[in-house]
C-alpha cells in the first residue's frame, strides 16, 4: 500500500515536469527508494496526469510481479539505487540540455545559479540509450560523483534525497542551458563574473 | 601521504611503555579516521569480556584526514572506547583546538591502555612524550586544571577530566580547551578509571595536502555555501544552537517534563533570542570555523561557553525549568565538573518524575531551578541525592522499579527531539549504535528545517531510507573529522572532493557515504558481539504507547515497528538486525563475520 503522501509527491512533480516542457506527454519517469523497495511510474503512464494505479512498487534487487508494469527505465533506476546514495530519481527530457549534449562531453554552466548548484554536468554516450545494463552502469558510475548527468541525445538523470531535490537539479540544468543558448544568440564577449572558475572543470 | 600523519602513539599506563607504530594505510583508506578508524581499532582491542572501567578498556583519540588541514571546521577529533554507561561501542567527538593541535604532534591516533598506579597526565610535544605525576591536579575542576597546565589555544592545548570522571560517574565527559566536551556515554569515567587526569598537546607539524589547487577551490566553494545559508551565516552565529528551541517547540517535538509533553509553554524564556538579548557577551568560533556558533554567556555568577541547545533543553524544558540564569549556571557547572549535560539534565528530570510519584524521597520537582546546581554537584562528587543520579537515568529508574521512566535508548538519554513528533528521529534513536543520539544522522534537517528539502515529519513509510542515508553520512563526517553544522550548508559532494584533494586518493561522493555505511555496520557488529539484540533497538515505552497530549503532534505515538522492519531490510540485515553475509562482503567486513556468528 503506497502512502497517499507519496502519491501526492509524484503527482506534483510529474505535473511540474510536464508543464515546464521537460517531458513529452508520456516521456520521463520518476522514482523513490523506500527501504529495499522502489516506487516508480508505470510504463506508459503520463507523468503530468498520474492516477493512483500509475505508481508501481517492486524490489530494488529482487523481482516480483510489480516489474511487469514498471517503467522501461526500471533497470537504470535500480542500478542507481544499488550503487549510489540516491533516495529519489528524476529522469526527464530537457530540450535545451539535450541539444547541448549533442555536441559536448560536459556542460559547464555560465549562469550563477547553476554554477553554484551544479558546477559541471557530464555527458554520457551510450548507443542503446534506454533500458540497457550498459547504460545503467554508466549512469551509476557517473552519479557516484555527480547529482545530475546527461545521456547524450536522450535526457537527464538526477538524484536526490527527495523527488523535489532531484527535480531541482533537473530544472536548474535546463534553465542554465537556456541561458547559455541565449548568450550564444546574443553573441557578445563573455565577461567573467565568478571567482576560481578554473576549478569548475576539475569538479 | 596526504592528510594522514602515518603514526599511532600507543601508551600503556600500567607499564609506562610508550610506543610509536605505523598507521595501517589500508585501514585508513577504508575507515578514514576519527570515529571510523577508532571503531576499527576498538574492534581488535576491546572484546566482550572487558569491563569498560577496567584497565583492559582503551581510549582511542583520533583525528581524521581533514583534521588540521584548514578545511572549514577541520578542528575536530574523537575518542572511542567501550561505554561504561551503555556497554556499547562508543565514540564522542569535540571541536575547539585540541584536535588540530594533536594532529600537529605528528600522530593520527593516540591509544591509552592500562591503569596508572597513581594520578598522571600525559604530555606530547616536540620535546617528546612523557607521563607525569598529577597528584597536584587530582580533585581539581576542569577550568582550574586546564589553566594550570597552560592552555593556549593555538600553541598548547589541554584535555582533562573533572571530579565526575575521577569519581567514575558513568555520564562523565572528557573536556578539552576548557569548555568543549567529548560528553556522551561516559568517556570521562574511562579516563578516570585509568588515573589519567589530562593530556596536553603541543606540535609544529602540518598534514600534507596533495592537490593544493583543488583544495583551495573546495575551500572557496564551501565558504560560499556557508555564507549563503541563513542557517550557517545568520541563525547559528547570531543565536547559537539554542536558535532551535522555538523551531522545535513550534512543531510539537520539544520533549517537556521527562517527555510527558512535547511542547514547553515557556520555550520563549529559554530561547536563543532570550539568551542573545540578556546574557550574550560575544560569539566565538572553533579553529578554522567560519560559522562561530559558540556563545560566551554571562550571569552574575559565571561567564563562559554555552549553553548549547541540547543543554538548555535538558536543564530547561525537560526539567520544566524556564529560569535561563539557572540553566546557564548549571551548564557552566557541568563543564567544570566534567559531565554530559544531556544525560545530567535528563537524569534530573527522571528523578523529578520519580519524586513526584512518591517513589524517590527528594525535594526534586519539575520547575525546581534552585535544585539544579546542588544536584549536579552531588552527582559529580557522588554525595547525597546526587550519588543516586551519578550513573544516569536508567540505573536510577531501575533502582526504583520504573526503568520505563528513563527516557533513554540502550541507557543513553535521548536528546531534545520527541520521537512522536518526528517519526524518523524515533527510528534514528532506536537504531543508534551508541544509544539515543541526535549526532548520528539527525533528522532535524529533513523533518523540521527542510534541509535539503522538507519531508513530512509524521510520515512513516519510507523513513528508513532517509535515516540510513543520514546515519551513513554522519559516520563519514565523523571520520573525516569535521563539524556536522558544516553539512547544514555544504553537501557531502564537497567533502568527498576536499578529501580527494587532501589525500590524493579519489573518493567519489558515493564512496565517502559507503565509508560511513562500513563504519555503521562495524559498530553494529561490535554491539552484536557484546550481546545486544533486536530487543534493544527500541524506544522508551512512553514513546510507543502514550500519545502526545496537545499541540501539533497531538495524538501521535512513535510507529517504530514498521519503520524498524523496513530499516533492517533496507540495511541488508536479517529480521533480527544482524547484517547478512552479502552486505558485510560488499563492505569488506566479511572477515569479521565469524566473530559474531
Amino acid at each position: 500500500m503506497i502512502d497517499e503522501r507519496i502519491y501526492q509527491q509524484f503527482c506534483e512533480i510529474g505535473r511540474d515536469l510536464y508543464t515546464a516542457n521537460m517531458i513529452s506527454s508520456h516521456g520521463g519517469n520518476i522514482s523513490i527508494r523506500v527501504g529495499d523497495r522502489v516506487i516508480i511510474k508505470r510504463r506508459g503512464a503520463q507523468l503530468g496526469n498520474l492516477k493512483p494505479h500509475d505508481l508501481i512498487e517492486t524490489g530494488i534487487e529482487k523481482n516480483d510481479s510489480g516489474v511487469t508494469l514498471a517503467s522501461t527505465e526500471l533497470l537504470a533506476h535500480r542500478t542507481i539505487y544499488m550503487r549510489t546514495p540516491a533516495l529519489a530519481i528524476v529522469h526527464c527530457h530537457p530540450r535545451t540540455a539535450i541539444a547541448f549534449s549533442l555536441s559536448r562531453d560536459e556542460i559547464v554552466p555560465i549562469d550563477n545559479e547553476a554554477s553554484y548548484l551544479l558546477k559541471k554536468v557530464p555527458v554520457i554516450t551510450e548507443e542503446f540509450a534506454s533500458g540497457t545494463p550498459e547504460m545503467a552502469n554508466k549512469l551509476a558510475d557517473a552519479l557516484q560523483s555527480y547529482k545530475i548527468v546527461m545521456l547524450r541525445g536522450h535526457g537527464s538523470f538526477a538524484i536526490g534525497q527527495t523527488i523535489d531535490e532531484a527535480f531541482h537539479w533537473s530544472s536548474t540544468l535546463e534553465e542554465s542551458c537556456q541561458i547559455a543558448l541565449y548568450a550564444k544568440l546574443i553573441n557578445e564577449p563573455f565577461i567573467e563574473y565568478r571567482g576560481m572558475t578554473q576549478g569548475y572543470t576539475k569538479w | 601521504m596526504g592528510g594522514w600523519m602515518g603514526k599511532i602513539l600507543d601508551i600503556n599506563l600500567t607499564s609506562g611503555e610508550i610506543l610509536t607504530k605505523p598507521l595501517d594505510m589500508a585501514l585508513a583508506r577504508d575507515f578514514l579516521g576519527g570515529r571510523g578508524l577508532g571503531a576499527r581499532l576498538l574492534w581488535d582491542e576491546v572484546g566482550p569480556e572487558v569491563d569498560p572501567l577496567s584497565p583492559a578498556n582503551v581510549l582511542i583519540f583520533a583525528g581524521g584526514p581533514l583534521t588540521g588541514t584548514g578545511y572549514q571546521t577541520s578542528n575536530r577529533f574523537s575518542v572511542s572506547t567501550k561505554s561504561p554507561l551503555t556497554g556499547t561501542v562508543l565514540d564522542a567527538n569535540s571541536g575547539g583546538y585540541w584536535g588540530m593541535q594533536f594532529k600537529r604532534t605528528g600522530f593520527d591516533v593516540l591509544i591509552v591502555r592500562g591503569k596508572a598506579a597513581s594520578p598522571v597526565y600525559i604530555e606530547i610535544s616536540p620535546a617528546g612524550v612523557t607521563i607525569n605525576p598529577a597528584a597536584h591536579l587530582w580533585g581539581r575542576r576542569v577550568m582550574e586544571t586546564t589553566s594550570i597546565l597552560g592552555q593556549n589555544n593555538n600553541k598548547r592545548n589541554v584535555l582533562c577530566i573533572g571530579p565526575a570522571g575521577e569519581n567514575l560517574s558513568r555520564i562523565a565527559a572528557i573536556m578539552n580547551d576548557g569548555q568543549r566536551s567529548l560528553a556522551r556515554g561516559g568517556p570521562g569515567a574511562v579516563m578516570g578509571s585509568k588515573n589519567l587526569k589530562a593530556i596536553v598537546v603541543e606540535g609544529k607539524q602540518r598534514p600534507e595536502i596533495i592537490d593544493q589547487e583543488l583544495f583551495k577551490y573546495m575551500l572557496y566553494e564551501s565558504r560560499k555555501l556557508l555564507k549563503a545559508s541563513p542557517l550557517t551565516s545568520q541563525a547559528l552565529p547570531e543565536f547559537g544552537t539554542v536558535v532551535m528551541m522555538n523551531v522545535v517547540n513550534a512543531v510539537g517535538a520539544l520533549p517537556t517534563r521527562n517527555h510527558r509533553q512535547s511542547q514547553f509553554e515557556h520555550a520563549d524564556d529559554i530561547s536563543g533570542e532570550a539568551l542573545t538579548e540578556k546574557y550574550l557577551v560575544k560569539n566565538e568560533a572553533c579553529w578554522a570555523c567560519p560559522i562561530g556558533c559558540t556563545r560566551i554567556s554571562k550571569t552574575e555568577k559565571v561567564e563562559g561557553e554555552g549553553p548549547e541547545f541540547e543543554t538548555t533543553w535538558a536543564m530547561g524544558a525537560q526539567c520544566g525549568i524556564n529560569d535561563l540564569t539557572a540553566i546557564i549556571e548549571a551548564n557552566a557547572l557541568c563543564n567544570d565538573l566534567g559531565m554530559d549535560t544531556i544525560s545530567a539534565g535528563s537524569t534530573i528530570a527522571c528523578a523529578m518524575e520519580l519524586s513526584e510519584l512518591g517513589l524517590l524521597d527528594s525535594d526534586l520537582r519539575f520547575g525546581r531551578a534552585d535544585l539544579l546546581a546542588p544536584t549536579l554537584e552531588g552527582m559529580a562528587l557522588r554525595t547525597g541525592l546526587g550519588a543516586e543520579l551519578a550513573d544516569g537515568s536508567l540505573r536510577l529508574a531501575a533502582r526504583y522499579g520504573r526503568p520505563d521512566l528513563s527516557m533513554s535508548v540502550k541507557g543513553l538519554e535521548m536528546p531534545a527531539y520527541d520521537p512522536r513528533g518526528m517519526q524518523g528521529q524515533g527510528l534514528l534513536y532506536a537504531t543508534s549504535n551508541r544509544g539515543a543520539c541526535h549526532m548520528r544522522g539527525n533528522m532535524l534537517g529533513l523533518e523540521v528545517l527542510g534541509l535539503p528539502k522538507m519531508i513530512d515529519r509524521l510520515q512513516v513509510q519510507g523513513k528508513s531510507s532517509y535515516v540510513i542515508l543520514h546515519q551513513n553520512s554522519s559516520a563519514a563526517i565523523d571520520s573525516l573529522v569535521i563539524c556536522k553544522f558544516t553539512n547544514m550548508g555544504v553537501a557531502e559532494e564537497y567533502f568527498a572532493r576536499a578529501l580527494s584533494a587532501v589525500t590524493g586518493i579519489k573518493y567519489a561522493t558515493g564512496e565517502l557515504i559507503k565509508v560511513g555505511e562500513r563504519v555503521w555496520n562495524l559498530e553494529k557488529l561490535y554491539n552484536l558481539r557484546e550481546g545486544f539484540t533486536r530487543a534493544q533497538d527500541t524506544l522508551p515505552p512512553r514513546m510507543l504507547t502514550e500519545p502526545v497530549v496537545e499541540g501539533p503532534s497531538k495524538g501521535w505515538v512513535s510507529h517504530l515497528e514498521p519503520m524498524l522492519k523496513e530499516y533492517y531490510r533496507a540495511r541488508g540485515w536479517d529480521d533480527e538486525g544482524v547484517p547478512r553475509a552479502a552486505k558485510l562482503e560488499a563492505l569488506g567486513l566479511d572477515q569479521l563475520v565469524e566473530a559474531v556468528a
